[in-house]
């Protein structure tokens, strides 16, 4: 909750600071508005002055026809207009606003996403750019004509007769004054609202993404009463917000009833008394109930605007981070020589690496090994470059890591990740995922993975289309599937993240083959539980709570590192059979 | 079934507004009586607010014109009376009519979740997770938008519409059927247009679900896109979507648009027709200047919350767009059904046994091939086989996941369908391949819809985990049992979930426990671990162990080798090794 405080307190530019490079349209817009309203304005005075012509005997039909007709059709015609540049201006601010996240976004690091939270950056360019759009959709216009029109109606009331006219006025602040009222006492629920549908939706997502796993443990009835505890909150929410309101339209309404009554008691008085005409007196009761309508609608209409306000801090806060800038300009190749300087990796108080060295030399087999959260996954996260070091250096070629051009150190370090990363594209795009890949090199990707008779199985071959989390296939096909998307790249440095996990043994025997083959002088750095299928790598690095215990090649390890040995015995009984 | 909700068969489509309308209306069944006093309230409140034109006209004919000050006081104060008791009956109208929408939104939020927790993972598989979770949380929210906002405005403007309308036929019929033939036309002009304004917001609704599954996608692979330096991907694969979802929402808003000015044009003729009609008849003798003062007020309460509906209407077009996505969901009900197995009850029945099974998943090929075996109480079965050759797919199959295409599955002798999923469930235990993980802590990931052990104080729950040799697991976690857990376990490694997923699943004590790749990314000492601790179950559990890992099923009685959707038993662990080291890949 601090950043957001924070946040608030800087000040950021107001939310009509969006409107800027629109201010054509929204003058046209305004304009619209304006002249629409502005016409409204004048059918009462069209009517009274009918009534009144009647009354004092010269009333002519046709002037009236004419003139009545053509205002109207010239307020249909402006009001038309208007919604037409209501719809262009908001879904243009809207859909600019989302391209300009959406680059920030694919703009920043990967760290920026995690601690973002992904699920946050969604309401933001969903939820928040919506009430964004609803503000310029709805806020702008109609604030401008209702005040036009409240200034307007006002004038015209005081023109006629400024007695009863002020008396009518009154109801303004008396209605204002309730709205303000409700609205500081409503605004604190809105802000539990929004909470708890934050709530509910994270009971519906997490019900979705666990489906399999509640469905295996009939846990369906549990996830129903979570969901309904924040279903039931809203509702008492929702009431607690209605109640309020249910006090204001009944004010609101009787204020400007008792308005009507002044008009009748005083204006019945005035036309008695000869002051007043009867046709003024009847435009008087038209603009009362003209008068009405915008108070209302600048009520809601600043609840619209005070939380396109929020909605906009927010997407401030991704706007105005700092962004990932591309500092490194090396592109040259990589030979494969790595080295790591007392690198540690901290995430506050919590240490997932702590001061690693190590070497690798180009075209170098290397293992990591060591047991659950040991900070495996985060090692090979740091050699791509993906989390940054909080000390130490990672050296490619002697040269820093963020010295290297991305796309040029991406198109050569392949990466193959441990959880199974389908996107809903075809089998093709998912393997030629980096736009530099040739056919050639895709076809070579594929026989490489083991994955041409399994393509060739399929009745669309590479253009066969993978369902979201790749849940049509299995498991093991996923993972070959990700690693020929590394291969794919042509990559000079290959790190795997415990690629054997889901492979059958032939399978991985055939692959690590084919990749001997197929990449020759490929720098292989590769997170592994078994020992026996890297025990004649160059080197094998253990890791243990953070920290590298010990490093060397097989024989070595074993005579100089017990918790290896212990490793390597807990896998003894069945090594024979790995190979 | 076909649970496809993008490729549903077009007559389950409902377009018409007044089937929809219909369907809606059924939720609001229970709250009749509510309805029936909010009703109540919003005509003593129409009726006293239409009264007041009346009055007001009455008063100028009356006393005005005729320059009697004492009457219009008398008026004024009648008027007085009756705005007050409006006022009452305004607020109970706002209150009763505003808890309906609530309570109904309430209900039906709960019902579409309720529905969805009945269907089967095949609904699942087969939906993409941002679709539906734009469905439930977006289309659900318009619907409250419509319900908890405009339901209110809704009932209160045809309310005070109809009284007007009735106001303007009693009070002079010819000049009241002239006012009007106006709202006639817009009354033809709404219901000719509607489908089509629908069907325009039902486009926009679409390309908007698949844009936050689209911003889905991208942002939780983000990885990915980095490690690949598909940055470009991200942004190209977005713009497409924005750029859809951009067409057609500027196709709905124009669409929404047309109501309002059209509205605006034939509430200004119909004013015009007042004044013009009613002037002509005030020179036939048949009208008074005071009965037109007040009748250009019917005419504006009549033509104002009609304009007021133009409005509404979009926003009720908007939620039954919206109403029709939720009711696809609605409408799909679960396959797996309980049946009655009427077979005998045979001795000492085996604890699980496929007979002639054959399953494919909707759509696709048939994935086993006619699989018949059966495990016996207390003993540990290996599943082998080559990735892709249908292990994981059996294991469903045994855990009713899916039900086969035919053959039976029978569960202690019994059709397995014939079990209620309570009883299922607790008999057996599943640890899927990929773990998940409810946000929270690890304490409550572990006791996951655990009746059991649920109010174990951590205390007793450490003594529980020890007795299980549970407890070393829980040294990879800072904070034990109270490490906390991210939405979607970000923050933990892939081993760690296991380590939890393992845990939740043997504190339930299932009867037949099945491991798929559950150990995968856990290394080789805690798998021993694990190994130990499942070695440590009572001696009547049932094992089943998918592993690539030979160490993990060297321990097994019997080892059966699936490849290409068929199941042979492989005999002993060493003839297992041939065929997975040297057999032909058939896949």
């Amino acid at each position: 909750m601090k950043p957001d405080v924070t946040a608030q307190k800087k000040k950021s530019p107001g939310v009509f600071s969006l409107l800027k490079p629109y201010s054509l349209m929204v003058s046209l817009l305004v304009l619209f508005a304006l002249l629409s309203n502005g016409l409204n304005l004048w059918l009462p005075k069209l009517i009274g002055g009918g009534i009144d012509a009647f009354n004092h005997g010269n009333f002519a039909y046709k002037p009236l026809l004419i003139k009545f007709t053509a205002v109207s059709f010239i307020i249909f015609l402006f009001t038309y207009l208007q919604g037409i540049v209501q719809t262009y201006t908001s879904e243009r601010v809207a859909r600019d606003l989302r391209t300009r996240i959406a680059l920030k976004i694919s703009e920043q690091s990967f760290a920026f996403i995690e601690k973002a939270n992904p699920s946050k950056l969604l309401t933001n360019l969903t939820s928040d750019v919506d009430s964004i759009k609803l503000f310029v959709a709805q806020a702008i216009a109609s604030i401008v004509s209702s005040i036009f029109i409240i200034i307007g109606a006002s004038v015209l009331l005081l023109g006629i007769n400024w007695k009863l006219g002020l008396t009518t006025i009154a109801i303004i602040p008396i209605i204002g004054g309730a709205f303000y009222i409700v609205m500081r006492k409503v605004k604190s629920l809105f802000k539990k609202s929004r909470e708890v549908i934050d709530w509910l939706n994270k009971v519906i997502n997490e019900s979705i993404l666990g489906s399999a796993l509640i469905r295996v443990i009939n846990s369906q009835q549990l996830e129903y009463d979570k969901f309904f505890d924040a279903s039931n909150r809203a509702k008492d929410i929702g009431l607690s917000i209605l109640r309020l309101f249910g006090w204001l339209i009944p004010i609101i309404v009787f204020t400007a009833n008792m308005a009507g009554l002044t008009i009748l008691a005083l204006g019945g008085h005035y036309v008695i008394s000869g002051s007043m005409t009867i046709g003024d007196f009847a435009a008087f009761n038209s603009y009362l109930a003209l008068l009405i309508f915008p108070i209302l609608v600048i009520g809601f209409m600043s609840n619209v605007i005070a939380q396109a306000t929020a909605s906009f801090g927010r997407i401030s806060q991704v706007l105005d981070a700092q962004e990932f800038t591309e500092t490194g300009q090396l592109t040259s190749s990589l030979s494969g020589r790595i080295e790591l300087r007392n690198v540690s990796v901290s995430y506050g108080e919590k240490a997932a690496l702590k001061d690693i060295s190590f070497r690798v030399t180009p075209g170098a087999k290397i293992a990591v090994i060591g047991p659950t959260a040991a900070g495996k996954t985060q090692l090979l996260y740091l050699l791509t470059g993906l989390i940054p070091a909080t000390s130490g250096e990672i050296l490619y070629d002697g040269n820093p890591i963020v010295a290297y051009q991305a796309e040029s150190f991406h198109s050569q370090v392949g990466f193959v990740f441990q959880d199974s990363i389908m996107f809903n594209m075809s089998i093709r795009e998912n393997i030629a995922f980096s736009d530099t890949v040739t056919d050639e090199s895709l076809e070579k990707a594929i026989a490489t993975a083991e994955l041409t008779d399994f393509i060739a199985s399929l009745a669309n071959g590479l253009n066969t289309k993978v369902s979201e989390r790749g849940l049509s296939l299995s498991g093991g096909q996923k993972q070959r599937i990700m690693l020929a998307r590394a291969l794919a790249v042509d990559p000079k440095i290959l790190l795997l993240d415990d690629f054997t996990a889901r492979v059958d043994p032939q399978t991985e025997s055939k692959i690590l083959a084919n990749i001997n083959r197929n990449y020759r002088g490929l720098t292989l750095i590769s997170v592994t539980q078994k020992i026996a299928a890297v025990q004649h790598y160059q080197q094998i690095i253990l890791l243990m709570q953070s920290e590298m215990l010990a490093g060397g090649t097989h024989q070595e390890l074993m005579e100089s590192s017990p918790e290896y040995v212990q490793i390597f015995n807990s896998q003894q009984s069945t090594s024979n059979y790995e190979l | 079934m076909n649970y496809n909700l993008n490729s549903l068969p077009a007559n389950e489509v409902k377009h018409s507004t007044w089937g929809g309308l219909k369907s809606l209306l059924k939720l609001v069944e229970q709250e009749r009586t509510t309805i029936v006093v909010a009703v109540c309230a919003i005509l003593l409140n129409s009726t006293l607010n239409l009264l007041g034109p009346f009055l007001i006209g009455m008063t100028i004919d009356k006393y005005i014109q005729t320059k009697q000050y004492h009457g219009v006081l008398v008026f004024s104060g009648i008027l007085f009376a009756m705005y007050s008791v409006a006022f009452v009956s305004s607020y109970f109208q706002t209150n009763l009519m505003g808890g309906v929408g609530q309570r109904i939104i309430f209900e039906l939020r709960n019902s579409i979740f309720n529905k969805i927790q009945q269907l089967p993972v095949a609904f699942f598989n087969e939906n993409k997770a941002g679709d539906l979770i734009s469905r439930v949380n977006n289309d659900t929210d318009k619907l409250s938008q419509f319900f908890s906002q405009s339901l209110m405005q809704f009932i209160g403007s045809i309310v005070t519409m109809i009284g007007a309308g009735i106001f303007l036929l009693v009070i002079n019929i010819e000049l009241g059927i002239a006012t009007l033939v106006p709202a006639l036309i817009i009354l033809i002009f709404t219901r000719g247009i509607s489908p089509w304004v629908k069907s325009r917001n039902a486009l926009n609704l679409k390309s908007t679900g698949s844009m936050s599954a689209e911003i889905q996608e991208s942002l939780n692979n983000f990885k990915v896109i980095i490690a690949f330096n598909r940055r470009d991907y991200f942004k190209k694969r977005f713009d497409i979507a924005n750029k859809e979802n951009y067409r057609t929402a500027i196709g709905a808003g124009l669409a929404n648009n047309i109501f309002l000015p059209v509205f605006g044009l034939f509430s200004s003729i119909a004013q015009l027709t007042v004044l013009s009609f009613g002037i002509y008849l005030i020179t036939q003798g048949d009208f008074s200047v005071g009965l037109l003062v007040s009748y250009l007020s019917y005419a504006t309460n009549f033509y104002n919350p009609l304009r007021q509906l133009a409005s509404l209407w979009t926003s009720f077009q908007v939620a039954l767009a919206g109403w029709d996505r939720i009711s696809q969901i609605l409408s799909l009900s679960n396959n797996l059904v309980t049946v009655f197995d009427h077979s005998a009850e045979e001795e000492n029945p085996p604890l699980m046994e496929f007979r002639n099974v054959h399953f494919g998943y909707q759509g696709g090929f048939e994935i086993l091939h006619n699989i018949s075996f059966s495990m016996q109480k207390g003993k540990t079965y290996a599943l082998v086989g080559p990735t892709g050759g249908g292990k994981t797919t059996t294991a469903s199959v045994m855990a009713r996941l899916y039900d086969p295409l035919q053959g039976t599955v029978l569960l202690k002798g019994r059709d397995i369908r014939s079990y209620s999923d309570q009883e299922r469930a607790e008999k057996i235990g599943f640890i899927l391949q990929e773990p998940f993980l409810f946000s929270g802590t690890v304490r409550e990931n572990i006791l996951y819809s655990n009746s059991r052990y649920h109010h174990f104080t951590n205390q007793q729950l450490m003594e529980v985990l020890e007795e299980a040799k549970l407890e070393a697991l829980l040294h990879t976690f800072d904070q034990g049992l109270e490490s906390p857990v991210e939405s979607g376990g970000e923050s933990l490694s892939i081993g760690q979930k296991q380590l939890i997923a393992f845990m939740r699943a043997v504190l339930r004590k299932p009867e037949l426990l099945i491991l798929d790749e559950a150990t995968a990314n856990i290394d080789t000492i805690t798998e021993k671990l694990l190994g130990q601790i499942l070695d440590n179950l009572p001696e009547e559990t049932t094992l089943v162990v998918i592993a690539h890992r030979l160490n993990t099923i060297e321990n097994a009685d019997d080892i059966y080798f699936i490849n290409s959707g068929e199941v042979t038993p492989a005999g002993s662990f060493k003839e297992a090794v041939d065929k997975l080291m040297n057999g032909k890949r058939l896949s």
